[in-house]
């Protein structure tokens, strides 16, 4: 047997023995957990992928485990002066070096493992759509990412508690030369430059594990890993070895070794240049990443064609570079395997690629944007605006179709929201994504014309405070009856004097009406997740809505008196339990093709607020869809295909109590089992001996 | 046969051993001897390799041992001053872990572990833990590692401190035992057991060595006369 696996085994019985193991895994575990649990319930709603965030909880743990585990490997041998009996044994310091860093690393894994297998049961158990959401090779991935890391922070940690005579020493050592001065630093970057954030880029640690978590490999950045990693373990066997080198005669032997040691220190840095240099990224994010598209989404890239470029003009340091670069790739792999457009990333850094920059900044293209271009064709969307999949589809749709304009008119005059207010009251977001699927926006004040504009394909009334006068109310009516098309958010506090209108199409507001038996996040929010086969709702079915004190509806005697071309079809479109939520009416749809009646729309949506910017960014909800598909039934463009939720967004579906669950077993039980058995074999092992 | 030839050790500016020579053949058991300080531990640190001396050579049958300090040391056993063990290992396991790593193959491990058991007469502690062993059982059990291997050169630092009357009494032994595969060089105060069973003292005076006595031949009276003599300089 090698002298690397005699160490390796006697490592790893020796940490079996020791209470300090149990307490650094336990400890490890529940650190990981609670990081995990409270960034898992932040990042909800995010796009960043599930096994991502846990890659990130355990990476910023790891260092301090690998610090615990190794701090006496060493230590403890020169300490009590077994040191001496390692060394009178023919075996080379590097076989030793090896085998007690191969140990501490096995630990680490082990612990490692341990928290995986027990996040997915945790998953499983509290945010199962979460789990069923994620692409299943993340957390292999997530796995080779901690692994290679796990292999530096153990090297640091053997080769600190080779040169440190106290284990605590080493140990604090190197957690401040694993954990305080790479996160420090970034912390004091942070603050000294706040708004710098994009130049530096993401957290380099940080942004390794996301980015393999994420199937995308960076193969530079992993041989840096190992390379640093091999060359600490080459300085720690020089340190053990110098152990020997005692008395004058040594002197020669300590200039050689520390001008070794300079040598092997310089080529780390200069290799390290050169594989960052070179780097090549691995995509390994398979199918995962493009059949997590929702199939609305599928459907346009389905319905382009010819060859589409799309350029991401951004710094390759900037910190959206990674996400942008995911997002491109998956679209290019979802209309490959769709059979549509043929897609060619390409990157442009402005600082590097600068004729490539420059011909973008010729034809108006702003730095910081993603280009799609389809022939002559050209569309930017800045990256301010915040992209995901939605507008990347929406972008190709525009590029390989044309779809006409609709007109949406918005009522002001009563205290509505308004498309124009960029603050979290405002409806600046959802505006945007009209804009980009087609529609145009405009205010209408009621009150100065005399008739809603011909191009008019639907009024929206959002968050009417005070009422609409009776002329605005007639208008509304004449509006309707000529087949028109009207959107309502309404609140309990303030209806705006919609109630007749709404009675006489056939919706009744029941304000004073609770929601019973529905969920909450917050208390005063209604998640709802059970919707109609309608136009509106049907894509919606596994994603849920958030309403605030939401008003609920019921049908009026004028849904229930008419019949043939009068009658009224009323809609529960979303509901909790047995209120309706949301309704939608129409009047006319059962005449008969023949008579080319245009029937009359009237969606109503028992929340004024529900896609006010502040709601919108606030969690994961499907409220956007569910309002451009109002929005899309009522001007008659019916979006192809089902929306659903935006995919990629990560959506636990957890409540606040389920949080606070998983939280608590991810941060306290676990850990707290797995201390105690740990524990009790040490004691049993004691005990027999 | 170890051959020692002008062996020097400065630490700290302070020489601890100058122009030390000596021969210890196969079969033979030296003593050295001195005052606490003069140097007996270093001189044998330096042979264990757990030290660089100034200038002077460690010739192993003719060859220069420390030029090729791991071919050298497969023919080592060492036991140092302080004993230090895994505490939470039993005995049996100790034995088996120090036999692997010195590289010992799987199927003589055991052939090994009992002839060394044997001789140290440890064989009723093979199950016991050694955290639970007395300071002169550990000794014991350390000196069962040195042995191991059938070393062709075993160096015992203060070898006799901490152990009992009985096994003081089978120090002899062993000691003679392992000279039939060994050159046996063993450190200490304890003149009165040396005399009985080592050929010849060297006597380690500042880091000198002050005077070389057989011992064939002489009364054990006269021979520890002679040696504390000369650790004494001739003041006595």
């Amino acid at each position: 047997m090698s002298a690397v696996l005699v160490t390796w085994r006697r490592t790893l019985g020796r940490a079996r023995n020791l209470y300090s193991t149990a307490l650094a895994v336990g400890g490890f575990l529940a650190v990981a957990g609670a990081i995990f649990a409270f960034t898992f319930a932040d990042a909800d709603g995010g796009r960043l992928p599930l096994f991502a965030i846990w890659a990130l909880s355990v990476s910023q743990t790891l260092p301090a485990l690998a610090a615990f585990l190794a701090m006496d490997v060493w230590s403890d041998e020169r300490h009590s002066g077994r040191i001496d009996m390692l060394l009178t044994v023919a075996v080379r310091e590097r076989d030793y070096v090896l085998g007690k860093f191969l140990g501490v690393w096995t630990m680490a894994m082990a612990a490692v493992l341990i928290f995986a297998v027990s996040s997915v049961v945790f998953l499983l158990a509290f945010a199962p759509s979460a789990l069923a959401g994620a692409d299943s090779a993340g957390l292999l991935q997530a796995l080779f990412a901690l692994a290679v890391q796990g292999a530096l922070w153990c090297a640091v940690s053997v080769a600190l508690s080779a040169m440190c005579r106290h284990a605590a020493a080493a140990a604090f050592a190197s957690v401040v030369l694993t954990v305080a001065l790479p996160r420090g630093i970034w912390a004091g970057l942070m603050a000294w430059s706040p708004e710098g954030r994009p130049a530096f880029g993401e957290m380099p640690l940080d942004a390794f594990a996301v980015d393999v978590a994420s199937g995308f490999v960076p193969v530079g950045v992993c041989a840096v890993y190992l390379l640093l990693a091999a060359v600490i373990l080459f300085i720690a066997a020089k340190c053990v070895a110098s152990l020997r080198l005692v008395g004058r005669g040594a002197f020669p032997l300590r200039l050689s070794v520390g001008f070794t040691l300079l040598l092997s220190l310089a080529f780390a840095v200069l290799a390290s240049r050169l594989a960052l240099r070179l780097d090549k990224t691995l995509d390994l994010s398979a199918e995962g990443a493009s059949s997590a598209f929702s199939a609305r989404t599928r459907s346009i890239l389905a319905e382009s064609s010819g060859d589409i470029t799309a350029t991401c003009f951004l710094s390759r340091s900037d910190v959206r570079f990674r996400e942008v670069g995911r997002l491109l790739r998956a679209l290019k792999r979802a209309s490959e395997e769709t059979g549509g457009a043929r897609f060619e990333i390409r990157f442009v850094d402005p600082r590097w690629d600068v004729g490539a920059a420059e011909r973008l900044v010729r034809r108006g293209v702003a730095t910081e944007s993603l280009v799609f271009e389809k022939g002559h064709r050209m569309a930017a969307l800045p990256l301010a605006d915040g992209i995901g999949e939605r507008a990347c589809a929406a972008t190709v749709r525009r590029l390989t179709t044309h779809p006409p304009r609709r007109m949406i008119y918005w009522t002001v005059g009563h205290g509505e929201s308004g498309f124009g207010v960029y603050d979290a009251f405002g409806m600046s977001d959802i505006a945007r994504d009209l804009a980009r699927e087609g529609y145009s926006h405009a205010p209408i004040d009621l009150t100065a014309v005399g008739q809603v504009p011909d191009d008019c394909a639907l009024i929206l009334v959002a968050g009417a405070r005070d009422d609409l006068s009776r002329a605005e109310l007639g208008l509304l009516d004449s509006y309707l009856r000529g087949g028109g098309r009207l959107l309502v958010l309404t609140s309990a506090a303030h209806e705006g004097g919609l109630a007749s209108l709404l009675s006489a199409w056939g919706i009744r507001p029941l304000a004073a009406q609770p929601v019973v038996g529905a969920k909450t996040i917050s208390g005063s929010d209604v998640i709802v997740s059970s919707f109609a086969d309608h136009a509106v709702s049907s894509s919606l079915r596994g994603s849920r809505i958030v309403l605030e004190r939401p008003v609920a509806f019921a049908p009026s005697v004028a849904a229930a008196g008419a019949d043939g071309a009068d009658r009224i079809d009323f809609t529960p479109v979303a509901r909790v339990g047995t209120s309706a939520l949301a309704v939608a009416v129409e009047r006319g749809a059962s005449a008969g093709a023949d008579l080319a009646i245009r029937p009359t729309r009237i969606v109503a949506v028992g929340d004024a607020g529900f896609v006010l910017n502040g709601q919108l960014a606030a969690r994961a909800n499907a409220n956007r869809d569910f309002f451009l598909n109002c929005v899309a039934y009522l001007a008659g463009t019916d979006a192809p295909g089902s929306g659903g939720a935006e995919a990629g967004v990560l959506s636990s579906g957890m409540d606040r109590s389920a949080r606070m669950r998983h939280a608590l077993v991810s941060a306290a039980v676990l850990p707290g089992v797995v201390f105690l058995v740990m524990v009790a074999v040490t004691l049993r092992r004691r005990h027999r001996a | 046969m170890i051959e020692v030839r002008n062996l020097a050790f400065t630490y700290r500016r302070q020489p601890v051993l100058r122009d030390v020579s000596f021969v210890v053949s196969p079969g033979e058991t030296v003593s050295v001897v001195g005052a606490n300080g003069a140097g007996k531990t270093t001189l044998l640190r330096v042979l264990a390799t757990l030290a660089v001396p100034d200038s002077g050579t460690v010739m192993i049958d003719g060859q220069d041992a420390l030029s090729r300090p791991l071919r050298y040391r497969r023919q080592l056993g060492y036991l140092p001053e302080r004993v230090a063990l895994y505490e939470d290992m039993k005995v049996r396991d100790y034995l088996q872990y120090r036999a692997t790593l010195k590289g010992e193959p799987a199927k003589r491990v055991r052939r090994r572990i009992s002839e060394a058991v044997e001789m140290c007469r440890i064989g009723d502690l093979m199950r016991t833990s050694i955290h639970w062993l007395s300071a002169g059982l550990r000794k014991r059990v350390a000196l069962a590692d040195a042995l191991l291997l059938r070393p062709r050169v075993l160096l015992l630092d203060d070898f006799l401190a901490g152990l009992d009357h009985d096994m003081r009494m089978a120090a002899g032994e062993i000691l003679s035992n392992a000279a039939s595969f060994s050159s046996v060089i063993v450190t200490g105060h304890e003149l009165w057991d040396f005399a009985k069973w080592t050929s010849r003292f060297l006597v380690l005076r500042d880091g000198v060595i002050a005077a070389k006595v057989e011992t064939a031949g002489l009364e054990p009276s006269v021979l520890r006369e002679r040696v504390e003599d000369a650790m004494s300089g001739g003041a006595r």
